[in-house]
Parts: structure tokens; sequence; C-alpha cells
């Protein structure tokens, strides 16, 4: 599970960095990335808050909520305030595909086969994320306040990931 | 007794705020309390490292879009600090103050009171 799980989150964003080494997205393309892979945490994080069984990971749940949503709120003033409609590409459907496939893995799970499951996904996730960030949405960015945002927000994916394994490591001894 | 250390208190208050008056603002020994801004940004303390006296005033303000505590395990915790926010602590006993956020563990920051 936990193979398959953190292959379906590596391949939708090995399309991601595929499709960018092809054609660097425009910022509309970009905007619209960042606010799918917010949002795509957001519904992971509901579903964690939700029917996460260790203290933990439902805090950890709730927190992704809450900073992907401070994250989504502050990118849609920017566009809204740039005048750019974040534009649909094939990385933020894919993005938004493998999230829906996650969510739908997590359903069927409970427990701490949920846990475990969740906080792989978020650790595999946060991984790709970040590297997207540094290897295609920051160096692809041509408007000096989108480039910006995502160089303040890059350390928040950094500290979300360290949470995450610290909680796969302590999640694994429990085991 | 008490009314003579009074009177001392009172004339060195004055002595105090003679001095004050008389130096420029912003240094010497007698500095009246001062206020300390640490901004967070980018999931950073700015400065990262603040050295402040007792009595001090230091204000820890949130700029990132999600929240933020400032916490020093057994001497001082903001608790959640809001996107916009600010939290103020008065520092008083003298020491290293290692601290940290308890929501994003990678940020780091130091008070110094002495």
């Amino acid at each position: 599970m936990k193979n398959f799980i953190i292959t379906v989150a590596a391949s939708s964003l090995v399309l991601l960095s595929g499709h960018a080494a092809a054609q660097a997205p425009s910022d509309a393309q970009i905007a619209s990335i960042v606010v799918t892979a917010n949002q795509v945490d957001i519904d992971a994080g509901k579903l964690a808050e939700s029917k996460g069984s260790n203290a933990e990971v439902k805090a950890f749940g709730k927190q992704m909520v809450t900073d992907h949503s401070g994250v989504n709120k502050q990118a849609v003033a920017l566009v809204t305030k740039l005048k750019v409609t974040p534009e649909d590409n094939p990385t933020s459907k894919s993005l938004k595909a493998g999230g829906a496939e996650n969510v739908k893995n997590l359903e069927k799970l409970s427990g701490t086969a949920f846990d475990k499951a969740y906080v792989d996904h978020e650790v595999a996730y946060h991984q790709q994320v970040l590297d997207a960030i540094d290897k295609t949405l920051i160096p692809s960015a041509q408007n000096a306040e989108l480039k910006s945002l995502l160089v303040s927000v890059r350390p928040a994916f950094v500290a979300h990931l360290e949470h995450a394994k610290m909680l796969q490591a302590s999640l694994g001894k429990k085991s | 007794m008490r009314t003579a250390a009074g009177a001392g208190a009172l004339a060195a208050s004055w002595a105090l705020a003679i001095a004050l008056a008389a130096a420029p603002a912003g240094v010497g020994a007698a500095d009246p309390a001062r206020t300390h801004e640490v901004v967070i940004q980018g999931l950073l303390y700015v400065p990262e490292t603040l050295t402040v006296r007792p009595g001090d005033v230091v204000v820890w303000t949130n700029k990132d879009p999600f929240p933020h505590t400032a916490t020093a395990a057994g001497a001082f915790d903001s608790g959640s600090i809001a996107p916009g926010k600010s939290w103020r602590f008065t520092a008083k006993k003298a020491g290293t103050y290692p601290y940290l956020c308890t929501l994003h563990t990678t940020m780091k920051g130091t008070l110094r009171v002495e």
C-alpha cells in the first residue's frame, strides 16, 4: 500500500517535471498549479482531521488545512490583483487526479493503516512539490510578485516535509 | 525608614529623569524599557537572535499567511499568532532563551535577556 501511494504521488509529479522540462509553464499555469497543489493537500488534511486515529496525525492534518488555505488565500489575492486567470494545464490536472486518487484510497482505510498511508503520502507529496517549486515553478515564474510568493511559501513545504517525516518515523516505531 | 527610602527612590528617579533627558535617545545604561520588533516572514524570525534588557518588550508580528508561535519551553509561549497579528512579551529574567514555532519546528530563534 505504501509503495502504491508513493507511486501515485510520484507519478503525478513526475508528469509535473516532465511537462515543465518540455515547456516552461506560464504564470497563469503556475497560478493554477499552486492553487491545485494547495487544494489537494487541504482535501487530504480534512480527511486526516476526521479519520486519523493518532492525535498527532489529526493535528498535522488540521495544520495542513490551515497552512495551505492561508497560502491559497494569498495566492488568489495576488492573481486577482495581477488580473491573471489561473489556467488549467496537464500538470494541474494530474495533480488534481493524483489528489482524488489519494483521497479515494484513504477513504477505504481506517485506524493505524489510515495514519500510515496518509503520512507516507504527505512525505512523498511535499518532497515532490518542493522539487517542482525549485526546479520548475520558481525558475519559470515571470512576474516578480508571483516569484516572490513562491519563494516565501517554499519554507512552509520544507517545514511540512520535516514534520511529516518525524510523524512517519514515530508511527513506524509504534508498529 | 520607609519614608527615607521613598525619598531616596524619588530623588534617584528624578536624577534618572534628568540624565535621560540629557542623554541621546537609545544609548546609555539608564535607558527606559524599549520595544523590540521580531518579524515572522517566510518561516523565519527576523532578527533570528535578539538581545534585550530585563523590562524590555518584544513584539513578534506574523507576516506569513498562516499561524505561527514563539515558544521557549518553560519561559514563554505565544500560543498561535494568527496571520497579521502580533504578540507582546515583557522580558524579565536574564538568560538565553532558544525558542521555536511549535507548528513549524524548523523555525528557530533566540532571545537573550542581559
